[in-house]
């Protein structure tokens, strides 16, 4: 391959790896509304005896996910702003299971669940706090 | 998991910056048809992610860099990281470059271009995006039960 041909290939290679970047980036933090048909059984939370009674923020995590740590800051302190949101962290390392049942294929994930363990909402990647805000007031809203 | 010795986070995406380039060279060399230079650049970068993965991203060589030259011009760290999840992507990084160098040494045509290009991805993508090859790759890992140990 002549030298320009090769500067042109790793300049595309350069182009294509900013293009990914920009949509992984867009993709994170990123609220999605759910179907409502998936509900999460209190017994895979551990630790939880009870749903909260507003919203439920169930953060999987593992223990190679740096944005995991930024994550847990955000609910914890949005869940600490009111007596009614709770914030679970389940850390999938050990539970492969339920990592396949609710169907999570990157960390962190957040789901909103409502008083009654209903997906209302997920989240891939760290969770924005202002969007996260917002949609908590729909949902406990509604 | 929240070890005592936290990790600036921007030394691992120094890191991932020198890595991206130096694969840059090695893609060029082997489109040049530079095959032995691309093989001995890519070996050298396949041992940088070995000494990352297996002695951990604090012992490994750039991170000293970083240290010594880097980290005392800029402002210090607003919050330190686990070492865990670079040392994972160190690891990612030695097993792609090791196959990719297997079928080179092998003589599959292209095969350092490819691993060196997809190697690339991820540093250009951890370097400049802040991307977490860890939150992607590992928990498919775990549910193909490769890694992980099931407790239930």
């Amino acid at each position: 391959m002549n030298p320009v041909l090769v500067l042109v290939a790793l300049g595309g290679l350069v182009a294509v790896s900013t293009a990914l970047g920009l949509v992984w980036k867009h993709t994170q933090g990123r609220i999605r509304r759910t179907d409502g048909l998936t509900v999460v059984r209190i017994t895979d939370l551990p630790g939880v005896t009870r749903l909260a009674r507003g919203a439920t923020l169930l953060q999987f995590s593992t223990e190679v996910c740096a944005p995991c740590r930024a994550a847990r800051v955000v609910l914890g302190d949005v869940a600490s702003t009111r007596t009614d949101i709770d914030h679970v962290d389940l850390d999938l390392t050990h539970r492969p299971d339920l990592a396949s049942r609710y169907n999570i294929l990157q960390t962190p994930t957040t789901f909103i669940l409502d008083r009654k363990g209903v997906v209302r909402a997920r989240i891939g990647g760290a969770p924005r706090r202002d969007a996260l805000t917002l949609e908590l007031e729909r949902i406990l809203a509604a | 998991m929240t070890t005592s010795q936290g990790l600036d986070p921007r030394g691992p995406r120094f890191s991932a910056g020198i890595t991206a380039v130096l694969l840059l060279v090695v893609i060029g060399l082997g489109l040049s048809r530079a095959n032995l230079a691309a093989g001995i650049l890519f070996a050298v970068l396949a041992a940088l992610f070995a000494w990352g993965a297996f002695a951990g991203v604090q012992r490994h060589p750039y991170g000293a860099l970083y240290r010594r030259f880097v980290r005392p011009r800029l402002a210090p760290p607003t919050e330190l990281e686990d070492p865990v999840p670079p040392t994972f992507a160190q690891g990612v990084g030695f097993v792609i470059t090791l196959v990719g160098l297997v079928l080179h040494v092998a003589g599959v045509p292209y095969a350092l271009v490819i691993a060196a290009s997809a190697a690339f991805v991820a540093a250009f993508l951890n370097s400049v995006f802040a991307f977490c090859l860890g939150c992607q790759i590992y928990l498919l890992l775990v549910r193909a039960g490769v890694l992980g140990r099931a407790t239930a």
